[in-house]
C-alpha cells in the first residue's frame, strides 16, 4: 500500500522535472515571436493559435489553483466560483468600456470587487455545509450571471444585456504575448499565494476547519472569518483571471463570462492534480484543458474521430469528456497526484482497490 | 475548600433544552482556580451538553456562565478558547490529514490569545506538550497510525497546546483498560502540575476518586450532590438513585478492603 | 384582490411542474444522499420520449406519461446499479462530479439524436382553458398539477405501504443497519434511483406540454428541484409537494414585480432558498434529520 520512500522520491522528481520542462518551454516559446528573434531566423514556436490555447490553459491554472484554496484546503465544495470570474470580467469590462479607464488601472478592481462579493455572500453561504453549500454556491453562480445579463435601468441594459459588452482593443505591441505573460503572472500569484497559505497560521486554520470544524473552533480558530477569508481569496484570484480575460477577449457576455461548465472543470482539474497541494491543481489544469482542446479539435495535433461529422464533433467531444469524468471519478478517487506525487503507483490492483473502497 | 477570591468559572442556573427536554436544567456550581473538579453521572445526565455550553459549542437557553467574574454566555467557541478555556471531545476529533505534531501545533497556533505565535514557535510548543503527554516518540506519525489511548492523549495534547488556564476533559478515560487509565491519570496530573485548572467529566468512578478533591454529581440535567468524592459517592441518594445498587455494594466492599477505618 | 387571487392560482398551477421535478430529486437526495446533478437531464429525456410518441404516433401526451415513467425507471436503475453505486462511499464531491459527468453524457447524446432545435408538444386542447371570475385556467396546466399531485401520492403510497418502500425507509434511516436485516442494498439503491428517475421522466412529459424543450433545457430544473426540496424540507414527499407549490407561488409573485422578467424570479427563488437554509435548515415542513 505504501510505496517506499525511495520510489516516492523518484516519482516526485520525475513529476517535477517534466513539469519544469513543460513550464520552461511554455514560458520561452513566445519569445520566438518577437521581432528580434524573427529577424535572427529563430523558428517560430508560438503563433496566434498557440497564444490563444496557451492563454486559455494558464487561465484555468489560475482558476483551479484558486478553487483549491476554498475547495481543497478549506474543504468547502464551492460549485459557483465562475461567478467571481464573471464579476472580474464585467468589472474591468465596464470600467474600460463605459468609464473609459485604462486597462491596467481597471484590472486591480476586478479581484477587489470579486473578493468583496465573495465575502458578502460567503457570510450566509459558508454557514451551510456539504451538499447545501455546494448547491447554494452553484445557485449564486447562476443567479449572478442572469442578473448581469438582465439588469435594466431606464429601459437600457446596464451591463450590455443579451448582446454582450464590447471593449476597445488594448493598444499594445505583441498582444498575444502580452496577455499570455499577464495571465502567467496571475498564475504565479495564485501559486505563490497557495504556497504561502500552506505554510502560514491561516493555512493551518483552514486545514483544521477542513478536517473538523468544531474541533478547530474550540482550539481558537475563528472559523467564520477564516472560511470567508479563504472564499474571498479564491474569489480575488478567480476575479483577476476574469479581469484579464475580458480585455484579452475584447467581448464578454453571459456565455463566456459565466459558463457553468467552468465550475466543474476547475474542480476536476484540482482533483486530477491533487487537492490541497501547491502545484497539483496547476498540473491538472494543464492536462485537462489540453485534453478538452484536443477533443474539441482546436489543437494542431488532432485525430479524426471515426463516424463523426465535423459539426457533430464538439458534441461527441463533450460525450467523451463526460465519460472520462465518470471513469476518473470511479477509478481514481484520490486524484492522479497519487501516482505523480508518488504515494502509489498506477496498477490494476490500485484501480481495483479504489473501486472496492468506494462502492456499495 | 472554598476560597474568598472570585471563582475562576461560575455557572448560575445554566439551562439547555433540546426540543423541550431539558438536557441541562438550572445547573449552578463554581470552579476554583487550580483545583481538579470531577463531574460524574450516568449516560444522558447532561455532562457533555454542559461542557458544550461552557465552551460555546451550544448556545444556552437560560442562566449565566462567568469567567473570572465576566459573563461569557453566548460567546463563540473560538473566543471562549482564546480566553483560556481548552477542551477535548469525548469522541476524539483529530485532524486526520496532519501528523501528531501538526495537530498539537494547531492548538499552539491558535488557542489562548495571550501569546500569538508563528508556526515555528508553535511547533516548539507542540514538541513540549507532546513530551508532557507522552507522545513525543510518535510526533512524526500520521494520526491514522495511533492507537485509541494515544488518540485520547493527542486530544489532550492539542487542548493543552492552546495554553489554557482551565481544561475541560470529556471522558478521556472512557474505553481504556486499567493500565491505560493509570497512565492517563498520570498525564492529567502532569498537566495539572503545570498550573492548569482541570474540570474532568467522567463515567469511571475510580478516576474521580483517585484524582479529584471535589466532585459534582449530575442526574437528568440537575446537580444531585456536590462535595468530596468519597463523601458524595457514599451519599445514599447518589448510590440508590442511579449508581445502581450493585455498584454501590461493590464500592462498599472495595472500601472495606482498602481502608478498614 | 382579483389580481392577487389570479397570481395565487397561476402560482399553484405552475407549482405542479415543480412538484413533479422535486419529488424524484428529493427521494434520491434524502435516501441515497446524492445530489443528482443529472436530474434535469433525466427530466428532458422524459420530455423527448413524450415528444417522440406524440409526433410519431399521435399519442395523447398525458397517455405517454406511464411510458416516460417506465423507460426512465429502467434507465435510472441501470445507471445506479452500473455506475453510481460504485462511488457511494466516496466523498461528497465525487458524487457531484459523477452525476455531472452523467448529465454531460446524456445531454450530448440527446443533442446527437435530436439536434438543438426547440421541440414542443401541442395537442388540440393546448392553449385552451376555462374561465372562473375573470381568471383563465389552462387545461394543460390544471391537468399537469393533478398529474403531479397524483404522482406524489403514488410515490408516498409506494414508500409507506410496500415492501421495497419499507426497505427504502430503512436505508434512509441507517444504511448499515438496513444491510444487517437482510436488505439487498445494491438493488434497493438502484430501485430508489430508478423511482427518482421515473418521477423526473413524468415531470419531463409535463414540461414538454407547457414549454418547448431542447437537450440543454434541463439544467435549470436541477437547480429548481434543489430549491423546491430545500423549501419543503428533505425527507418527506408531502414536504416536497408543499415546497413545489411554494416555489410556484414565489415565481408567480416574482414575475409580477413591475419591470422584472422571469430572471428575477429565479434570483428571488435562490435568495429565498439561502434564507431558508440559513434560518430554517429543516425546511418549511420538515423535521431535522
Amino acid at each position: 500500500m505504501i510505496a517506499t520512500a525511495d520510489s516516492q522520491r523518484r516519482w516526485r522528481r520525475l513529476f517535477l522535472i517534466v513539469g519544469a520542462i513543460v513550464a520552461a518551454y511554455a514560458l520561452l516559446a513566445p519569445l520566438t515571436s518577437l521581432d528580434a528573434a524573427q529577424s535572427a531566423n529563430v523558428p517560430l514556436l508560438a503563433d496566434k493559435f498557440w497564444f490563444r490555447i496557451a492563454t486559455y490553459v494558464v487561465m484555468f491554472v489560475v482558476m483551479a489553483t484558486a478553487w483549491n484554496i476554498i475547495g481543497g484546503i478549506t474543504g468547502y465544495a464551492a460549485f459557483g466560483n465562475v461567478a467571481f470570474f464573471g464579476i472580474g470580467a464585467y468589472t474591468t469590462g465596464m470600467l474600460i468600456a463605459k468609464a473609459k479607464w485604462p486597462f491596467l488601472v481597471a484590472l486591480p478592481l476586478a479581484p477587489i470587487l470579486a473578493a468583496l462579493f465573495a465575502a458578502l455572500v460567503g457570510l450566509p453561504l459558508l454557514r451551510l455545509r456539504g451538499h447545501y453549500f455546494a448547491v447554494a454556491s452553484l445557485g449564486v453562480g447562476v443567479a449572478v450571471g442572469e442578473l448581469v445579463q438582465n439588469i435594466d435601468y431606464n429601459g437600457q441594459p446596464v451591463f450590455g444585456g443579451a448582446s454582450g459588452l464590447f471593449l476597445p482593443i488594448y493598444a499594445v505591441g505583441h498582444r498575444g504575448l502580452f496577455f499570455f505573460y499577464l495571465m502567467c503572472g496571475a498564475a504565479a500569484i495564485a501559486i505563490a499565494v497557495t504556497w504561502w497559505v500552506l505554510r502560514s497560521r491561516f493555512g493551518y486554520g483552514l486545514i483544521a476547519i477542513r478536517e473538523n470544524e468544531e474541533a478547530a473552533a474550540v482550539l481558537g480558530v475563528n472559523t467564520t472569518a477564516y472560511k470567508v477569508g479563504a472564499f474571498a481569496l479564491a474569489a480575488a484570484l478567480t476575479g483577476l483571471a476574469g479581469g484579464i480575460f475580458s480585455q484579452w477577449n475584447v467581448f464578454i457576455n453571459q456565455d463566456n463570462a459565466f459558463p457553468i461548465e467552468y465550475n466543474v472543470q476547475m474542480i476536476l482539474m484540482a482533483l486530477l492534480g491533487g487537492t490541497g497541494t501547491v502545484f497539483g491543481p496547476a498540473a491538472g489544469a494543464v492536462l485537462l484543458q489540453l485534453l478538452i482542446q484536443f477533443l474539441g479539435g482546436s489543437l494542431p495535433i488532432s485525430i479524426d474521430l471515426p463516424f463523426v461529422s465535423t459539426e457533430a464533433r464538439p458534441i461527441v467531444a463533450q460525450v467523451i469528456l463526460g465519460l472520462l469524468l465518470v471513469v476518473v471519478v470511479i477509478f481514481v478517487p484520490r486524484g492522479v497526484i497519487d501516482f505523480f506525487g508518488g504515494r502509489t503507483r498506477l496498477s490494476l490492483s490500485y484501480l481495483r482497490r479504489s473501486l472496492r473502497d468506494t462502492s456499495l | 475548600m472554598s476560597t474568598t477570591a472570585e471563582p475562576q468559572l461560575e455557572l448560575r442556573g445554566v439551562t439547555k433544552r433540546f426540543g423541550g427536554v431539558g438536557a441541562v436544567d438550572g445547573v449552578t456550581f463554581q470552579v476554583e482556580r487550580g483545583e481538579i473538579l470531577g463531574i460524574i453521572g450516568p449516560n444522558g445526565a447532561g455532562k457533555t451538553t454542559l461542557l458544550n455550553c461552557i465552551s460555546g459549542v451550544h448556545r444556552v437557553d437560560g442562566g449565566d456562565i462567568r469567567w473570572e467574574g465576566r459573563s461569557i454566555t453566548g460567546m463563540a467557541p473560538h473566543r471562549v478558547a482564546r480566553l483560556g478555556i481548552g477542551r477535548t471531545f469525548q469522541i476524539v476529533r483529530p485532524f486526520g490529514s496532519m501528523t501528531v505534531r501538526e495537530n498539537a501545533a494547531v492548538g499552539a497556533l491558535f488557542g489562548s490569545s495571550a501569546a500569538r505565535r508563528g508556526p515555528k514557535q508553535a511547533f516548539e510548543i507542540a514538541d513540549q506538550v507532546l513530551e508532557l503527554v507522552g507522545l513525543k516518540a510518535k510526533a512524526g506519525q500520521p494520526v491514522s497510525a495511533l492507537t485509541i489511548p494515544d488518540r485520547k492523549r493527542l486530544e489532550v495534547a492539542r487542548a493543552v497546546a492552546t495554553r489554557p488556564q482551565l481544561l475541560l476533559l470529556d471522558e478521556v478515560m472512557a474505553g481504556l483498560n486499567n493500565v491505560e487509565i493509570d497512565e492517563a491519570l498520570e498525564m492529567v496530573r502532569a498537566v495539572h502540575a503545570t498550573g492548569v485548572t482541570v474540570l474532568l467529566i467522567e463515567h469511571v468512578m475510580r478516576v474521580i476518586v483517585g484524582i479529584c478533591r471535589r466532585a459534582i454529581v449530575l442526574d437528568f440535567g440537575h446537580v444531585l450532590a456536590e462535595g468530596e468524592p468519597e463523601v458524595v459517592l457514599r451519599d445514599e441518594r447518589v448510590i440508590k438513585a442511579y449508581l445502581g445498587e450493585r455498584y454501590a455494594k461493590r464500592l462498599r466492599t472495595e472500601r472495606g478492603q482498602d481502608s478498614p477505618s | 384582490m382579483a389580481a392577487f387571487v389570479q397570481l395565487v392560482i397561476l402560482g399553484l398551477l405552475a407549482g405542479g411542474v415543480y412538484v413533479a421535478v422535486g419529488v424524484g430529486f428529493g427521494l434520491v437526495w434524502g435516501v441515497l444522499n446524492i445530489v443528482n446533478l443529472a436530474h434535469g437531464a433525466l427530466v428532458i429525456v422524459g420530455g423527448y420520449i413524450t415528444w417522440q410518441l406524440f409526433t410519431a404516433f399521435g399519442l395523447d401526451p398525458f397517455l405517454t406519461l406511464p411510458v416516460d415513467a417506465v423507460a426512465l425507471f429502467v434507465l435510472g436503475y441501470a445507471l445506479q446499479r452500473g455506475v453510481i453505486n460504485r462511488i457511494i462511499r466516496a466523498p461528497l464531491l465525487f458524487t457531484f462530479l459523477l452525476t455531472f459527468g452523467l448529465n454531460l453524457v446524456i445531454v450530448n447524446i440527446l443533442l446527437l439524436i435530436f439536434g438543438s432545435d426547440f421541440r414542443s408538444v401541442t395537442p388540440t386542447y393546448s392553449g385552451q382553458g376555462f374561465e372562473i371570475g375573470g381568471i383563465v385556467v389552462p387545461y394543460v396546466r390544471l391537468t399537469s398539477l393533478g398529474a403531479a399531485i397524483l404522482l406524489s401520492a403514488g410515490l408516498a403510497f409506494l414508500l409507506s405501504r410496500t415492501r421495497i418502500g419499507l426497505a427504502i425507509h430503512a436505508i434512509a434511516a441507517d444504511r448499515d443497519a438496513a444491510q444487517l436485516v437482510g436488505i439487498d442494498l445494491r438493488h434497493a439503491y438502484a430501485v430508489t434511483y430508478g423511482l427518482g428517475a421515473a418521477c423526473a421522466g413524468v415531470a419531463g412529459g409535463l414540461i414538454a406540454m407547457i414549454q418547448a424543450i431542447t437537450p440543454t433545457a434541463g439544467e435549470p430544473y436541477t437547480l429548481q428541484a434543489f430549491v423546491v426540496v430545500i423549501l419543503g424540507g428533505l425527507g418527506r414527499v408531502s414536504a416536497t409537494v408543499v415546497g413545489g407549490l411554494a416555489f410556484g407561488l414565489v415565481e408567480a409573485f416574482g414575475q409580477s414585480i413591475p419591470g422584472s422578467g422571469s430572471v428575477f424570479a429565479n434570483a428571488i427563488a435562490f435568495g429565498l432558498m439561502v434564507l431558508v437554509l440559513v434560518t430554517r435548515p429543516q425546511g418549511l415542513m420538515g423535521r431535522l434529520r
